[in-house]
């Protein structure tokens, strides 16, 4: 705010003050006032005049400086009224008042929001975990009575997105809900692989890993939906023929890094970049078998979360590679 | 014949598992009366209990933490819950084992059976006819002439011997090599077997693994 601006925003003021002026100064002209007189009376009018409204424009100007300034200088520009001055003046609290109203009808729409989004979120978990138990049935029913393997097949698609929605419901949320532990990859490889052994014979796939047996600090959960995830990926889109999947680990630097390879129908080169863009189906998805687009969408944010960076390396038409960094974890050891 | 209490409230899961239990020559009873889920269970002293963590009345949690104070059965915690808090709160609680609903009806007929042969401490070694079979080592000894298996060989042979009064599936073979981190498909499984026949011939036992066809195999 400049001096001159509060000036013009003032402006009728200024010139009734002027115009009161001339016409004082004229009205003792006409009747013949002491000329010294007439010089004081103008002197002391325009000074008195200057005066005031310096004093004002200063005030102003000085709250108004440090909120601008503070509100520059904020990223999360709603804090602003934890910085800004105590009001003094009647206009300032005007200010202050409707800020700090208008913040507070706008927190309170937004935990609305929030504590929508948790509710959702604890009703997903519940009935997942509701859902859960007539799958459970299914499963030991079709053990029990010696079904064919096929309908065990369909009931762990069913099963498989079930997760889709628990892991992502999940990683949409910004509370860290994961637990870290240490775990053997081992012993979380053989897990997702037995998961899978069904549908890895069913269809012929030529399976192996070479993991060394190693602690890492992980949530086994998550770390065990990813791996199933991309296991799934490359049994969906295998070829016909000698299928291979190979799951290996080594240690890089102080990394531990995952891969998974297989020897499938690959993904385009222009494709490659957004396979983990939310919603992407690419041309694999669209032809090959319905995908949501969703299931790597939901394993980079869980890696993210987790703090692995992951990659995916493919040739069409003959291989893809996916490779975890599975990191140090040190931040997380105590 | 081992008896299992299972702990469970949804009674389509809890009448499934007795069956699936009894198919493996277990005792199984069901807990009927959650209120007095403790005393029931200790009144029938059961040799394994199956225990979910979501029953009336009591947490499955709670209700581990309260029986350990009085037994030492083992226990396999059953939940249907996606996290590891519960599992963690298992362990520390006295848990021996612990599994995700759904779960593989086969890894979890494998998990007890591991946690009776821990329980069972002198079960290194099995005896059958006039062979022992040393399952750490791999060697079976006949009076005077001992072969060495393979790893899959030692598998596919323990499993068949602890269970030699019925037949075991193709399956829960599989699943148990695949639970031993050995990935191998059906024909893999056809070769072991025959390898494991020829090297029992060499002892002198012809035959002893009978095929079943469709089914699976049976020790005779």
């Amino acid at each position: 705010m400049k001096y001159k601006d509060y000036l013009k925003d003032n402006i009728v003021s200024v010139l009734i003050y002027l115009f009161t002026t001339i016409l004082l100064v004229t009205l003792l002209f006409a009747f013949k006032t002491n000329i010294y007189l007439l010089i004081i009376c103008i002197f002391l009018l325009l000074v008195s005049g200057f005066i005031i409204s310096l004093y004002s424009f200063l005030r102003k100007n000085s709250f108004y400086k440090s909120y601008l300034n503070s509100l520059d200088k904020l990223t999360e520009k709603y804090l602003i009224l934890e910085t800004i001055k105590e009001p003094t003046t009647y206009e300032e609290k005007i200010i202050v008042n409707s800020l700090y109203d208008i913040n507070k009808s706008m927190i309170e729409a937004i935990n609305e929001y929030k504590r929508n989004t948790v509710e959702f979120k604890e009703f997903v978990e519940i009935w997942i975990h509701e859902v859960k138990i007539p799958i459970s049935s299914m499963i030991l029913k079709c053990h029990n009575q010696k079904y064919d393997k096929d309908l065990l097949s369909i009931i762990r698609r069913l099963d498989n997105s079930i997760d889709e929605v628990l892991y992502y419901v999940r990683s949409e949320n910004t509370e860290k809900d994961f637990v870290i532990n240490e775990v053997d990859l081992k012993d979380v490889i053989r897990d997702v692989s037995i998961k899978n052994k069904d549908d890895l014979l069913l269809n012929s796939i030529d399976f192996s890993t070479s993991i060394n047996s190693k602690s890492i600090s992980t949530d086994r959960k998550w770390l065990e939906f990813i791996i199933n995830q991309i296991i799934n990926n490359s049994i969906k889109y295998k070829k016909e023929k000698d299928s291979i999947i190979t799951i290996s680990s080594y240690d890089k630097e102080d990394k531990t890094i995952l891969e998974i390879y297989d020897n499938g129908i690959g993904i385009p080169r222009s494709d490659i970049k957004r396979v983990f863009d939310k919603s992407f189906t690419g041309t694999n998805g669209r032809s090959k078998v319905k995908s949501t687009g969703m299931g790597l969408y939901i394993v980079k944010k869980l890696c993210d979360k987790l703090g692995y960076n992951i990659y995916i390396e493919s040739e069409e038409g003959n291989y893809t590679k996916v490779i975890i960094e599975l990191g140090s974890n040190d931040l997380y050891k105590i | 014949m081992k008896k299992i209490m299972i702990v469970e409230d949804d009674s389509v899961i809890a009448n499934e598992l007795q069956l699936l239990l009894k198919s493996s020559d277990f005792d199984a009873v069901i807990l009927n009366d959650f209120e007095n889920a403790e005393n029931e269970i200790i009144k029938n002293n059961p040799d394994l209990i199956l225990l979910d963590i979501n029953i009336p009345f009591i947490n499955g949690e709670m209700l581990l933490k309260n029986l350990r104070k009085k037994i030492n059965t083992p226990v396999i915690m059953v939940t249907s819950r996606e996290n590891e808090v519960d599992e963690v709160v298992s362990y520390s609680y006295g848990a021996d084992d612990y599994v995700t609903k759904p779960y593989n009806p086969t890894i979890l007929l494998l998990k007890i059976n591991a946690l009776f042969k821990r329980c069972d401490q002198n079960k290194n070694t099995i005896s059958y006819k006039d062979l022992t079979f040393d399952i750490g080592k791999g060697i079976v000894k006949a009076s005077d002439k001992e072969i060495v298996l393979t790893k899959n060989e030692i598998i596919i042979f323990n499993l068949l011997l602890s269970n030699k009064d019925r037949i075991v599936t193709k399956d829960e073979l599989m699943t148990d090599l695949w639970n031993n981190d050995e990935y191998i498909n059906e024909n893999a499984l056809t070769v072991n077997i025959s390898r494991l026949r020829t090297k029992l011939l060499d002892l002198g036992y012809d035959n002893i693994i009978e095929t079943r066809k469709g089914i699976g195999y049976r020790i005779i």
